[in-house]
């Protein structure tokens, strides 16, 4: 029932994103939610969403997979739009009845939502082109300076490192306790809201115990292998800066610089 | 020679739930020497478990002390000189994997004592191919069968490149097959690549395979010797809550049935034999 999930969204490939160091797509992704809150004209959005979609060509990514990953959001996305269509102070271009729509509510819905699609897209093309570890150590690279003011980069990719490695085998293990349970007449289907949530109880907790169990012997096989934190510790993945990396960063300046002068000169258009 | 490991007067005292003292270990004396192949036996808390532990440094001896290579287990600077040369594999193979990719689970060991980047690799090439897992070197672990997991968990051991390896009941939770692969990788360590082998088990079967037996009963070692020596006397195996493997079994009942046969046959080849004379 559970066993065909896969892990994370990553779709494997070698196009030239898929190939950027995983430090250059994060803090990539960074800077073009940066440039999307920038964003204020419909040139700006007109250029973001050419810049996606080239993106998405360049991993070589299929556009319908990338549109998808829109779904988990798609009621958030429909609500901000509907307020926005709603509550619309200006010029009236319909109504019926006590509800009217604006052509600023209108626009304003549009761009708000067009801004939350961008966001969930350019953050599923990172996942889409980057494995869970590649992009665990980058992750550990980029908080490394922080360490001093007390983030716990090591330990937060390790902890990443074995929560992606146990998932898969929690998965199983919860199929396995649900088939015991419903061996012995446990049900777990019907019932209302409150009747399923007790139906969860007799999975939940051999699941934990097991959990506990698993995690104390994973620590001591740890240990016994020499683990005692990030200390000293060396990799064997480098990350290595190439040159496509400072060709993605300059796409990135280059998108920042565009959008900025899109924003302020239209600020002084206004003037 | 200096023996690997020296266990001198060592007891090890725990506290169970109920704040209950519990005496695991009771005065211990061993000595293994480099290049043995020692197998312990013993039923569930005769402290077979306790004692490997302190090989590894995991546990601390409440009395006496437990040197490797000549050093002190108890003292904090000797901890990862001896974590590094004394590997340790447990019997859950899931519960021992760190990454979820074969290769970086390898690689986990030689990173933790910062070997350098470039070193890494060929270690963990070199780790997979003496189990025969080379070929699944991309893999993700949840997707191998048991005795693959427990394959990659000596690799992930023997990129440390350890002098010794302590198993403790490496097979209790495979199949026949894996439990076949998994004996065979531990004996060729030991005749090849001359790591000296401390090796738990229930199974008698797999315990002969030593060049020696020590079976403990309640924190004590109660026999001590080659297999022959120990399987031999069957009678007090069962007073041990243990079984002698079947060749054995079967000669000392036909023994008691007025045969006379040799107290050496353990295995089926020597019981054949002697039963063709």
């Amino acid at each position: 029932m559970l066993a065909d999930i896969t892990l994370g969204q990553y779709y494997p490939g070698t196009s030239f994103v898929h190939k950027l160091d995983p430090r250059t797509k994060i803090l990539a992704t960074m800077s073009f939610i940066i440039a999307v809150f920038l964003a204020v004209s419909a040139t700006s959005y007109a250029v973001l969403v050419a810049f996606v979609l080239s993106v998405i060509f360049l991993a070589r990514l299929p556009v319908l997979l990338v549109v998808k990953s829109i779904k988990p959001l798609w009621i958030i996305i429909v609500l901000t739009m509907g307020i926005h269509l709603l509550t619309g102070q200006g010029e009236v271009i319909w109504s019926w009845k006590f509800i009217s729509v604006t052509k600023e509510g209108l626009s304003m819905g549009v761009m708000m939502s067009l801004r939350l699609v961008l966001l969930l897209m350019i953050s599923s093309i990172l996942t889409f082109t980057t494995s869970p570890i590649v992009l665990t150590d980058g992750i550990e690279y980029l908080l490394k300076p922080f360490k001093r003011v007390g983030v716990p980069a090591h330990e937060l990719a390790m902890m990443m490192t074995i929560a992606l490695r146990f998932i898969p085998t929690l998965l199983e293990e919860t199929d396995r306790i649900m088939k015991a349970q419903m061996a012995r007449g446990a049900e777990f289907k019907g019932g209302n809201i409150i009747a399923r949530a007790k139906g969860m109880l007799p999975i939940l907790i051999p699941l934990f115990i097991s959990a506990f169990r698993r995690a104390d012997e994973l620590a001591v096989a740890m240990e016994s292998r020499c683990y005692h934190g990030g200390e000293g510790r060396t990799s064997m993945h480098e990350l290595v800066y190439r040159h496509r990396d400072l060709l993605a960063a300059l796409a990135m300046v280059v998108l920042i610089v565009i959008i900025g002068v899109l924003k302020w000169s239209n600020g002084l258009c206004v003037i | 020679m200096q023996p690997i490991i020296k266990v001198k007067n060592l007891t090890h005292i725990y506290t169970d739930g109920q704040n209950n003292k519990i005496k695991a270990l009771d005065d211990i004396n061993l000595a293994i020497m480099p290049g043995e192949f020692v197998a312990i036996i013993g039923t569930n808390g005769s402290g077979k478990s306790t004692l490997a532990r302190h090989f590894n440094a995991l546990l601390q001896p409440t009395e006496g002390k437990c040197f490797v290579n000549g050093l002190d287990i108890s003292v904090d600077e000797n901890i990862w000189h001896v974590r590094q040369n004394i590997g340790m594999v447990f019997q859950n193979p899931d519960n021992q994997i760190v990454a979820s990719i074969v290769e970086e689970d390898v690689a986990f060991g030689p990173e933790n004592i910062g070997i350098p980047h470039a070193e890494i690799r060929p270690r963990v090439e070199a780790a997979l191919a003496s189990v025969n897992m080379t070929e699944y070197a991309k893999h993700a672990p949840h997707l191998l069968s048991g005795g693959q997991k427990q394959r990659i968990a000596i690799a992930g051991v023997l990129a440390l490149l350890p002098q010794c390896i302590v198993f403790d009941e490496p097979t209790a939770m495979l199949d026949p097959r894996g439990r076949k692969d998994i004996v065979k990788i531990v004996q060729n360590l030991n005749k090849e690549k001359h790591i000296t082998i401390v090796y738990i088990t229930h199974k008698m079967e797999e315990a002969i395979l030593a060049d020696r037996v020590i079976a403990m009963e309640k924190g004590k070692i109660v026999m001590e010797g080659t297999p022959a020596e120990v399987f031999g006397q069957v009678k007090k195996i069962h007073e041990l809550g243990l079984e002698a493997p079947l060749s054995a079994e079967v000669a000392e009942a036909l023994r008691q049935a007025g045969y006379e046969l040799s107290r050496d046959i353990i295995t089926d080849e020597e019981l054949a034999t002697a039963l063709c004379q």
